[in-house]
């Protein structure tokens, strides 16, 4: 009995334990010498009156050993290629990648920067919102005075760098850009005799081609259009313009979104929300199995078709365009996100660690990163036409890869991921149809004000 | 020092050297970190090298406010109330009826333990596939029978956490059985003898002397269950991930959102030590009863 009682206790004990136990360890330190030789080395530039660092170096013997966080190397080849093409340009840098998988990298990286190491030295920031928090723990470098002593010129973003910007210093430089594009079938447009979506549509005549373009019943049915169960398949129409953003007191600047969302769902022209979250339905075998017509997704889906292309899964032909935009707004205003890169402010190797951060975001990188279907914050002509020049990358869809305005889908605030929250599960109780329009968008008003006090 | 002391001394040390590596284990990974979360639950901490900071009883007082950890609560209490029941029940019927000699026991018996060993990713998304509220099976049975407008299941507030407590019964039904059938064996066969020849019936004999010998099973089950309960995470994240909207969040989910996305530790601390008194209440409740209930053995 007694025994069965100390079990009972301590195992309820263990419960919590184990809930809140958090590792505030870090990740393997470098070694003494690997770590005492950078540092030698660092003092020496620091000491040298230029950044450059090949020049000075005394001893080309010890590579200096510099690590950069990255995820999903396995499936993402440009990581490689690009620090494979700094090393050939900096012989005397040795750079190594710390790999992770995709959706544990803001996990491991918090983990990593609060044990207050040196590794990684050059991190990439998968979520841009993380950079907040990061900038907020003094966990990154200020880079505004080495961009000002490089003398580097910062409208060859198009914008994306001022919107990277924290209390006006530039503590991170964008380095891959993503944005919504429509993409559709050619062969199911062929076969209905109706035009290729245009490159200037308004919503509204999206949503018209789209119910022309459903046909069929049950399991051969043929949806105008779909939308994937993300919030930003409806928020980001709403912020296109660049007006609001969901950092807004207001939401009510959704409504008509929703209502769009939920009109063509109510006739079927795209599938029911709640079919698609509990059936875990990906956007890529909807598009792939000819189920829609025409389907708003972001860039990164152009490289999966083509790979898909290659592999046979794709056997149909294909077209992407502009997306869509709200009536009033210019044709190529597009919304997406950015993909910046910053330097731990920890590293002991800063002046190495600012060379690549200036290669990584420079043309020279933005052409590698397209030579690997990615898409640069850059986008010379060089890189339009690298991109649009890949293997089975539709003759048409050029138009796609040119942005008039970009608006970030979600801005930069530490408080975003808990409003994120928030407004995503009143977005969930609005899709399903348990909540009305107006009674989501009153909670998301209430709630996020309640998220963003702390 | 005489003689027998060191032979004393000596048999206590190899003792304590028997236990020491279970002990340090427990002390690191389970000792340590309980007491650093009491300490965490009165900090304010984002998990980084910044200092911590002393906010006294804030954290408790911010979580009666905090409109997602009430639901939370409320959620896991409806949880617990109808899981740990039905769970019960399932497990003690089916150890009952699989306790008899009948023709390939040990195939049902495995068929009902499976599901406790079987991987809980895989099940959550069968079960979820099996749910599905347009196409899936079960709301075309439904359909079949005569029913227009069966439930959408894990798509509506209402249901989703009915899905959820079908599913755990299912999956823990099986483990629980185990532990029933072994404490049937263990039931003297002459209670069952004497009441036969007092002419008492099947259903007299479970009444009136399985379930009253199974009472310390029983109790042990019951708290076993409870914990079980209050901490459920992997099923509802794997299954709903706490949705549709806010009506599967349970607590641990809270403490997780709390710790691991918004990197409040202190605030998330606060929240387990309550999840934590309050199976404590529970489990001390279920121990008195015990003590009361189970004189006879």
């Amino acid at each position: 009995m007694r025994l069965r009682k100390i079990a009972a206790l301590s195992l309820a004990a263990a419960m919590t334990a184990s809930l809140t136990a958090c590792s505030s360890g870090g990740s393997d330190a470098p070694t003494a010498t690997t770590a005492g030789a950078a540092q030698g080395e660092t003092k020496k530039e620091e000491a040298a009156p230029t950044s450059a660092p090949t020049a000075e170096t005394t001893a080309p013997a010890q590579k200096v050993k510099m690590t950069v966080s990255v995820w999903d190397n396995a499936s993402s080849p440009q990581f490689q290629a690009m620090a494979d093409a700094f090393m050939e340009k900096h012989p005397e840098v040795e750079v190594e990648l710390i790999d992770t998988q995709a959706d544990e990298y803001d996990n491991k990286l918090t983990v990593m920067l609060a044990g207050g190491d040196s590794d990684p030295d050059v991190i990439m920031v998968k979520n841009a919102e993380t950079q907040v928090t990061m900038k907020n723990k003094n966990q990154i470098l200020d880079l505004t005075d080495y961009i000002a002593r490089d003398g580097l010129d910062l409208s060859i973003y198009g914008g994306a760098a001022e919107q990277l910007q924290m209390d006006g210093r530039q503590y991170t430089l964008p380095f891959r850009r993503d944005w919504y594009v429509l993409y559709y079938n050619k062969d199911l447009f062929d076969a209905a005799g109706v035009e290729y979506p245009s490159d200037d549509m308004t919503w509204d005549e999206f949503e018209a081609l789209a119910k022309e373009m459903t046909t069929g019943e049950g399991g051969a049915k043929v949806y105008g259009s779909h939308n994937h169960t993300w919030m930003a398949l409806v928020s980001n129409w709403a912020v296109q313009d660049g007006k609001n953003t969901l950092m807004n007191e207001d939401y009510s600047f959704l409504k008509p979104y929703y209502e769009q969302a939920l009109r063509m769902q109510d006739e079927g022209t795209v599938q029911s929300y709640a079919n698609l979250k509990t059936g875990s339905i990906h956007y890529t075998s909807v598009f792939e199995q000819q189920q829609c017509a025409m389907l708003p997704m972001g860039s990164w889906f152009i490289a999966t078709l083509i790979q898909d292309q290659k592999d046979g899964k794709v056997n149909f032909n294909w077209g992407v365009t502009k997306i869509p935009h709200p009536e009033g707004v210019e044709a190529g205003a597009t919304v997406g996100a950015v993909t910046p890169i910053a330097v731990n402010a920890k590293t002991d190797v800063p002046d190495q660690a600012w060379e690549f951060v200036k290669f990584v975001t420079s043309e020279e990188g933005a052409e590698i990163l397209a030579d690997n279907s990615v898409f640069p914050a850059i986008s010379t002509p060089a890189v339009v036409e690298k991109l649009s020049s890949i293997e089975n990358f539709p003759e048409d869809g050029k138009t796609a890869l040119e942005v008039t305005s970009f608006a970030f889908d979600r801005p930069l605030d530490a408080k975003m991921a808990a409003v994120r929250k928030v407004i995503e599960e009143e977005h969930d109780l609005i899709m399903i149809g348990e909540e009305d329009v107006d009674t989501g968008i009153a909670n998301m008003n209430q709630r996020a004000a309640e998220a963003k006090q702390d | 020092m005489t003689s027998r002391q060191k032979r004393q001394l000596k048999t206590n040390l190899v003792g304590y050297s028997f236990i020491i590596p279970n002990f340090i284990g427990y002390f690191v990974f389970i000792f340590l970190p309980v007491c650093f979360s009491f300490v965490l639950s009165v900090m304010k901490w984002d998990g980084s090298d910044a200092p911590m900071q002393f906010v006294g009883l804030q954290n408790f007082a911010r979580l009666a406010g905090d409109s997602t950890f009430m639901i939370s609560l409320k959620n896991t209490v409806w949880y617990a109330v109808f899981t740990v029941p039905l769970t019960l029940a399932a497990s003690l019927l089916t150890a009952v009826l699989l306790n008899s000699k009948i023709k390939g026991i040990v195939v049902y018996r495995t068929a009902f333990f499976f599901p406790y060993v079987a991987s809980l990713v895989a099940v959550g998304a069968v079960w979820n596939m099996l749910f599905q509220p347009e196409f899936g099976p079960i709301n075309e049975f439904l359909k079949f029978i005569g029913i227009a407008n069966p439930p959408k299941w894990c798509a509506s507030t209402d249901w989703a956490m009915w899905v959820i407590i079908i599913v755990s019964v299912w999956k823990y039904m099986g483990y629980y059985m185990v532990v029933y059938l072994a404490a049937l064996q263990g039931i003297a066969k002459d209670l069952y003898e004497a009441a036969e020849i007092d002419g008492a019936t099947g259903f007299k004999k479970l009444r009136y002397i399985t379930i009253p010998m199974l009472t310390p099973t029983t109790f042990f089950v019951v708290i076993m269950l409870t914990i079980q309960c209050f901490k459920v995470f992997d099923l509802i994240y794997v299954m709903t991930g706490g949705g549709p909207g806010r009506a599967t969040n349970v607590l641990v989910n809270h403490i997780y959102n709390a710790a691991f996305v918004d990197f409040k530790f202190g605030y998330a601390s606060a929240s387990a030590l309550v999840l934590f008194a309050i199976v404590l209440v529970i489990t001390l409740i279920q121990l008195r009863g015990e003590k009361k209930f189970t004189d006879f053995v």
